[in-house]
């Protein structure tokens, strides 16, 4: 498990991360969410002891990161996308083989896991070809391969399907969640929110490297409030049909020519909107309720945030 | 004249703001640790006195005379190629070099507008240079202002003419580093910048007669150092190959531009 | 150790891809050294006196100039590693469990490798035409081999070491090509240089180095008469890895308060 205890990081201008407590247990994807410049990526920098912090502590499966980094260091990787951290002049298999005597991986246990990987990541024929004549997909692919070469215990994810081709992006996250199943703690950050939605158990979202809210997607997305819209199209919309849609909700859009009736609210009100309206006399010919998604749940939190920052300055 | 000023007003302003120290410091440590060189071996290996043969093949008994003169040469035309020859490549880089081509301009008036810029930055080298030389007790004594003036200009020229042929090979190369070092290394045995050239065998010799620079250090070290003043034969061979490299480089130039642009893209 | 080997063995692959078959590196260490010495050796030779001195002042300078590629392959390769920094690939060195020193050490020795066999060969190839090695004993081969080893290796860590905390390189290319071959000895016996050059020469390893290698291979000197120069550059080599450990410890942990390892 990765737990940090009111974890701060003081750059000279500006304080990056401030007071986070995480905890990233292991089988599971942890999301961190934010917008750019929330911290993420120095709060993923200091658990990969690329940074120290100012205040507060780490404990990766138990151990300090800052007086035992080399324990740390052999059972962790990070992986960041859109960069190359490989070397152009060595072929993907010379890539992963130079990393793997950094981390001082047996030849025995090395070289069956580099085919793994390579076949992982779908590799396989490149294997041999120098990463300068890759394609930018290839590269980023390898770059994964190659943060997993020493077979972390704690995965740590920076963005890391950015720039990639769809297909590949889903691959890799069919890759990630059957590592998390696998048995590894896995720390994720993107700017896909979906993809958060998709593999992450829980989320941490943070602002100006606040914690803002945790919690799984939908209770986020909950949480936060936002609303659905309940969108009804109705035959015949009367004047009592309206009116009666207005008595229900003074909310209520009404759209008369085109027959249409609008409603946006926390809770879940399509039944008891349509109700009204079916017992004013109106016909349903069409409904659609348009769910809060997890990107409105973080454009609300950081609002929110903004708004409490202001008032504080204040 | 539009364009050559333009262009030297520029390289001004872009150099009072970010000035390339390195070249700056490089180039000029390289004239006064070849000064060193000469005055330290004098001393210590020649025991203050040089050799009959160098009086013979030189021309001149004073070694430290021919020494600075022969670096300050140095010091100018490699400072002339960095920026002229190297001009176009720095547009490449930049990103530029296709905005430069679709202008209306002139090469001619752009590397020339270069080539005075280098010509007024350099001057402050060869000043310091001598000032070292003076220091070690070098005075020059050229034969006269109007042959003075002759010899830098004609190996201003013979520089110029070597800068527009580079600057087309290493746009087509895409590369600086390896070709301006081993421009560099080769004129500083072909060219008798720091010996003279008969010296070499005689097979090197006539290799060092393809380069420009050659046959205008042959009448500056009439006017600086021989006191034999300028040879008219060798101004002349100055001026033919000095405008037949700038000839040759202009002509080449669209090639090489479309060259390095079909590379680029 | 096995690690620290293993180590060793990945750089030497790594340098070996990056810089074999690279024309940089025939240029720079051959083709450049050879029109330098030829360049020396003329502008020297009216120095000498007659005829005889030839071969003679030709050997010290090719010495000279063979030191000189051995030292500045290393400051090469620390601008390559400098690189490393702007590709990101010395935050993965940074993040490995592997021993910075190690790698810094294995960086250098890789390149030494890769980059300076060819002007070895030539230089040996030019003593034997020139004939005028005399050695003590053919141990002193093995002597001079790692006089200029050693050191360089020590030189290349410590230069490696040093561009963790910077990203403006060039800086060390221009300081260490001229005024390293003049303090050094590499063209004049250092004894015919000032005072204040001699003391600036006399830290850098180059210098040491010189000394040995023109005393064993020229002059016939065995161990016992460069004894004093061998002590010193021992402890020159010791210092040198000792301050590197010192700027990796340094560097890094202020890489890890200002995050200033990666520039992006």
């Amino acid at each position: 498990m990765i737990e940090t205890h009111d974890l701060r990081k003081r750059f000279a201008a500006k304080t990056a991360v401030d007071g986070l407590n995480l905890v990233v247990p292991q089988g599971r994807v942890t999301g961190l969410l934010g917008l750019n410049g929330a911290g993420k990526t120095t709060t993923i920098k200091i658990l990969a002891t690329l940074l120290r912090q100012t205040e507060g502590t780490v404990r990766i499966g138990g151990l300090d990161p800052v007086r035992q980094p080399h324990a740390v260091r052999k059972r962790i990787n990070l992986i960041a996308g859109g960069e190359r951290m490989v070397y152009a002049r060595m072929t993907g298999r010379e890539n992963l083989w130079y990393f793997g005597q950094l981390y001082d991986i047996p030849s025995r246990v090395l070289k069956p896991r580099i085919d793994e990987l390579l076949d992982l990541v779908g590799l396989t024929d490149a294997a041999g070809t120098r990463v300068e004549r890759y394609s930018r997909g290839m590269t980023q692919r390898l770059s994964i391969a190659r943060g997993l070469v020493n077979d972390p215990d704690y995965l740590l994810l920076d963005e890391p399907t950015l720039g990639l081709d769809a297909p590949i992006a889903r691959d890799l996250r069919k890759v990630v969640a059957e590592l998390a199943r696998g048995g590894k703690a896995v720390l994720l950050t993107s700017h896909y929110l979906a993809e958060v939605e998709q593999l992450c158990e829980h989320v941490y979202v943070i602002g100006d490297g606040r914690h803002l809210a945790e919690g799984t997607p939908a209770e986020l997305i909950t949480q936060t409030g936002c609303h659905r819209t309940v969108r009804v199209e109705v035959s015949g919309l009367t004047p009592e049909v309206e009116a009666a849609a207005l008595a229900f909700d003074p909310a209520v859009r009404v759209d008369s020519a085109a027959g249409v009736v609008e409603l946006s609210r926390p809770g879940d009100v399509a039944g008891a909107l349509t109700m009204a309206i079916v017992a004013a006399g109106g016909t349903l010919t069409g409904l659609e309720i348009a769910e809060p998604s997890l990107e409105d749940a973080i454009l609300a939190l950081n609002d929110r945030s903004a708004v409490a920052m202001a008032q504080v300055a204040r | 004249m539009v364009v050559a000023w333009a262009t030297l007003r520029r390289s001004w302003l872009v150099t009072r703001r970010a000035y390339p120290w390195t070249y700056f410091v490089g180039n000029l440590l390289l004239g006064v640790l070849t000064m060193g060189l000469a005055y330290l071996g004098l001393r210590v290996l020649g025991g203050g006195e040089v050799g009959a043969e160098f009086r013979e093949k030189s021309g001149t008994g004073d070694y430290l005379a021919y020494i600075a003169v022969g670096a300050a040469a140095l010091m100018f035309v490699k400072h002339c190629i960095l920026w002229t020859g190297k001009a176009m490549i720095q547009e490449q880089r930049e990103g530029t070099m296709g905005a430069l081509i679709v202008a209306p301009a002139r090469r001619l008036p752009y590397l020339a507008g270069f080539s005075m810029f280098s010509f007024t930055a350099v001057a402050l080298e060869v000043a310091v240079l001598f000032g070292c030389a003076t220091l070690l007790g070098v005075r020059l004594a050229p034969t006269g202002w109007g042959d003075g003036l002759l010899a830098v200009a004609g190996l201003a020229l013979a520089v110029f003419g070597m800068s527009v042929v580079l600057s087309n090979v290493m746009i087509v190369a895409g590369e600086a580093h390896i070709t301006q070092n081993s421009v560099f290394y080769a004129i500083a045995v072909l060219s008798g910048f720091t010996f003279p050239r008969p010296y070499l065998p005689e097979a090197l010799q006539w290799l060092g007669e393809v380069v420009p620079v050659t046959a205008a250090m042959d009448v500056v070290r009439g006017v600086f150092n021989a006191g034999t003043g300028v040879d008219p034969g060798r101004l002349a061979a100055t001026l033919l190959i000095g405008l037949l490299y700038t000839t040759a480089g202009f002509l080449a130039m669209p090639w090489a531009e479309r060259r390095a642009m079909e590379r680029s893209y | 150790m096995r690690h620290a080997l293993r180590v060793l063995r990945a750089e030497a692959l790594k340098q070996h891809r990056q810089i074999f078959g690279s024309k940089l590196v025939l240029f720079s260490m051959l083709v450049w050294p050879l029109l330098q010495l030829a360049e020396a050796y003329y502008m020297l030779h009216p120095l000498q006196g007659g005829d005889s001195g030839g071969p003679r002042l030709l050997a010290f300078l090719a010495t000279g100039t063979l030191g000189f590629t051995f030292f500045f392959s290393l400051v090469q390769s620390s601008w390559h590693f400098s690189m490393e920094r702007q590709s990101g690939t010395l935050e993965l060195l940074f993040l490995s469990p592997a021993n910075r020193l190690v790698v810094v050490i294995a960086n250098g020795f890789g390149a030494l490798v890769q980059n300076v066999w060819l002007f070895v060969s030539f230089s040996v190839a030019m003593f034997w035409w020139l004939g005028v090695v005399n050695v003590a004993h053919p141990g002193m081969y093995a002597v001079v081999f790692l006089a200029l080893l050693v050191p360089a290796v020590a030189w290349g860590a410590f230069l490696n070491s040093l561009l963790i905390f910077s990203r403006d390189s060039a800086f060390v290319y221009t300081l260490l090509d001229d005024p390293m071959w003049f303090v050094s000895g590499v063209r004049l016996p250092t004894s015919a240089l000032p005072e204040l050059v001699r003391a600036a020469g006399s830290v850098l390893p180059l210098t040491g180095s010189l000394a040995i290698v023109r005393g064993a291979l020229l002059d016939g000197q065995g161990v016992g008469d460069l004894a004093g120069e061998l002590v010193t550059l021992t402890g020159l080599s010791a210092t040198l890895l000792l301050a590197a450990v010192v700027a990796l410890r340094v560097g890094e942990a202020r890489a890890q308060r200002t995050g200033q390892l990666k520039l992006f």
